[in-house]
């Protein structure tokens, strides 16, 4: 074998690798989401031990998580969940977006340059803390503020356990992601854009918020896809924070909430049979509702996301 | 053109907020603070019961307040210690039938709520997680302590009991002996140590395992090949896992298996019906004391040496250090959680009376 031989022979053999390495994440992928699936929809074509078929439509439409005793009931709801976990994870957009698109500008075209080394280098540093931390930081303090808050406006919170609380802590679980992402997007604005409004005599604000932001809204909607994924996502700092409400539609910000997250987190190191096996259908439901989330938002991207619309 | 449209959109997200937060009057099935918006709004000609002078802003204690409940989820053991110990035991496993803005909540978060921002909160905990930061509350006039509960004066409490298979009916004699020094080990200080570890209440002992190790021959043997199955309660699993962890050293390594799937699988998998089934246990354990039918075989009563108690789980009701209750009874737990109560007590001042009362 000579020189060449063995060079080709090592490519091929490193090629192969990468191949197996591929298959195996890419396979890790279809495993979750067949195992999520067949454990999913187990409560709705069996019998579940005795306790009958989960009724479907009821599932995806009750208001009451379990109308009956634990273990001994199938009356499954969490259409509540679904509409409370959308409106929990919309309301921390809402918060956190303009947040994040300031301080992503502020970053990228206004800092000093060391400042916004800085300011970047500290924004990376919240995007890695785990949500849990997030979650104790909200039960020491925000709950607190949130309580006094509840006072404030003559309203009785139960601890401030509420969607308020819920929403404060995605809320600032969300604006590292979406502030480093909206930067680089900002960053990438071409430059002439920026020039050619500058030449024409608007000022820095005008052209910071009419050109820059507006030649960056794509990014900035991508940042959003990806916080809204993230908040809807969250399990741990939301379980914390909300107060596991069992039933009930409510948009009142200091009335308790849960999400799909919290329900399925909720007691599951503790429970046997359907009521272990649902969390798997909540689960699958929570895939369906972020990735319906996510098409709707590509959507809305696409519409209002092109620099020249 | 674009942007105006975004800072609209902004602005309309906020008004959103806005909205929801005067919106406390919202009344929705199973919501808790909506219907508290009557009683905050008399907050300002309330009683204010305290010797603390209360701060202009924040009254000290405000019996109209409506009374925030706290429970643990419908898996919990402590749970069904509670409920069954105030008399509402179809709420053990059932969240539908406690009162409208429960708030479901572990051990931890129930004792930061009273302990922190729920001034107007009640939950319950188990004895070994009362701390000073909390308002541990009399149950009939007794208060919970490891004293009380063990000269049974204090009364929210349930035993923890283990019963064993017939003598001879063990897989083989090194396994039935193995169980005998277990249950010698329950008795002694060193496994009463580790029952107080799990947070149970160990019953009193004075015997050092130790000293009676000698007794028992087979735990000088290694015992590594020897299986010994322990079953029964759910809510006792963490306290037998505790016993058997501390004991397995002590006797030569045998393997402890658990499977614990309830109280009724105690006597049901040690002589009863499921005894010689593949879910048969060597030790069963109940969260609660064995009725008449469980202390027999078909008419033939269980000698006394077959089973007996391990531990007590005591269970307190807490609430904030402000509030100025100190006695409940378990009708007054239950006229608090029952949503269907005929005599409901939904504030802190109708809690009052109702102490008052007993």
């Amino acid at each position: 074998m000579n020189q060449n031989q063995i060079k080709k022979l090592v490519d091929k053999i490193v090629e192969n690798i990468f191949f197996a390495t591929a298959i195996l994440s890419a396979s890790f992928i279809v495993i979750i989401v067949l195992v999520i699936l067949e454990r999913g929809i187990t409560p709705f074509i069996t019998d579940n031990d005795g306790l009958g078929q989960v009724n479907l439509l009821r599932f995806l439409t009750g208001v009451v998580y379990l109308d009956g005793p634990t273990f001994l009931s199938n009356a499954y709801g969490i259409g509540y969940l679904i509409i409370s976990t959308l409106y929990n994870a919309f309301l921390a957009l809402i918060l956190a977006a303009p947040v994040s698109v300031l301080t992503a500008l502020f970053i990228a075209k206004i800092a000093p340059k060391w400042m916004g080394e800085l300011l970047r280098t500290i924004i990376e540093i919240l995007a890695a803390i785990p949500s849990v931390v997030y979650g104790l930081f909200g039960s020491g303090v925000i709950l607190d503020l949130v309580y006094d808050l509840s006072l404030i406006a003559g309203v009785q919170s139960a601890g401030g356990l509420s969607v308020l609380s819920t929403v404060i802590v995605l809320a600032i679980m969300i604006v590292p992601t979406m502030t480093v992402i909206s930067e680089v997007a900002i960053r990438s604005v071409d430059k002439s854009l920026i020039q050619g409004s500058l030449a024409l005599g608007a000022s820095q604000t005008q052209t910071h918020f009419k050109v820059v932001l507006a030649a960056a809204k794509s990014g900035i909607f991508t940042a959003a896809i990806l916080g809204v994924g993230r908040a809807l996502g969250e399990a741990t700092a939301v379980a914390l924070v909300a107060g596991s409400r069992r039933s009930g539609i409510t948009f009142n910000l200091f009335d308790t909430t849960a999400t799909l997250t919290s329900t399925m987190l909720l007691g599951m190191k503790e429970t046997v049979g359907l009521d272990y096996t649902i969390r798997f259908s909540i689960g699958l439901v929570l895939m369906v509702v972020i990735l319906l989330t996510n098409l709707s938002l590509n959507f809305l991207k696409r519409k209002v996301g092109r620099v020249n619309a | 053109m674009n942007m105006h449209l975004s800072k609209g959109s902004l602005l309309a997200g906020f008004a959103v907020i806005l909205a929801a937060c005067g919106g406390a009057t919202s009344s929705t099935p199973g919501s808790s603070v909506a219907s508290s918006t009557e009683a905050s709004s008399t907050v300002a000609s309330s009683t204010v019961v305290s010797s603390v002078t209360p701060s202009s802003e924040e009254p000290a204690f405000t019996t109209s307040n409506n009374i925030i409940l706290y429970t643990r989820d419908t898996t919990s053991g402590t749970r069904d210690g509670f409920m069954g110990g105030i008399g509402f035991s179809a709420a053990a496993k059932d969240d539908n039938l406690l009162t409208d803005g429960f708030v479901i909540a572990d051990n931890t978060a129930i004792l930061n709520a009273m302990s922190g921002n729920d001034k107007y909160g009640i939950g319950y905990v188990s004895l070994s997680s009362v701390n000073a930061n909390v308002k541990a509350l009399d149950f009939n006039g007794i208060e919970a302590s490891e004293d009380t509960v063990l000269d049974d004066t204090y009364g929210l409490k349930r035993p923890f009991n283990w019963m064993l298979r017939n003598p001879g009916d063990f897989p083989s004699e090194t396994v039935e002996n193995i169980v005998d020094a277990f249950v010698a080990f329950l008795g002694t200080i060193e496994g009463g140590e580790t029952i107080t570890g799990a947070g149970a209440v160990a019953l009193d002992s004075t015997t050092r395992w130790d000293d009676i190790a000698s007794q028992y021959q087979v735990c000088s043997s290694d015992n590594s090949a020897v299986t010994v199955r322990f079953g029964g309660s759910d809510s006792i699993e963490k306290v037998a896992k505790a016993v058997t962890a501390s004991f397995r050293p002590r006797c030569g390594n045998f393997v402890a298996e658990h499977e614990h799937t309830g109280s009724g699988d105690a006597y049901k998998r040690t002589v009863g019906a499921q005894k010689d089934e593949a879910v048969g246990k060597d030790v069963g354990f109940a969260s609660r004391p064995f009725t008449a039918a469980e202390k027999e075989v078909d008419g033939t009563a269980l000698p006394v040496e077959q089973y007996g108690q391990l531990a007590w789980d005591a269970i307190v009701p807490i609430v904030h250090l402000d509030n100025p209750l100190s006695n409940v009874n378990g009708d007054l737990l239950k006229r608090m959680y029952e949503k269907a109560s005929t005599n409901a007590i939904r504030t802190w001042a109708e809690a009052l009376a109702a102490e008052a009362a007993i």
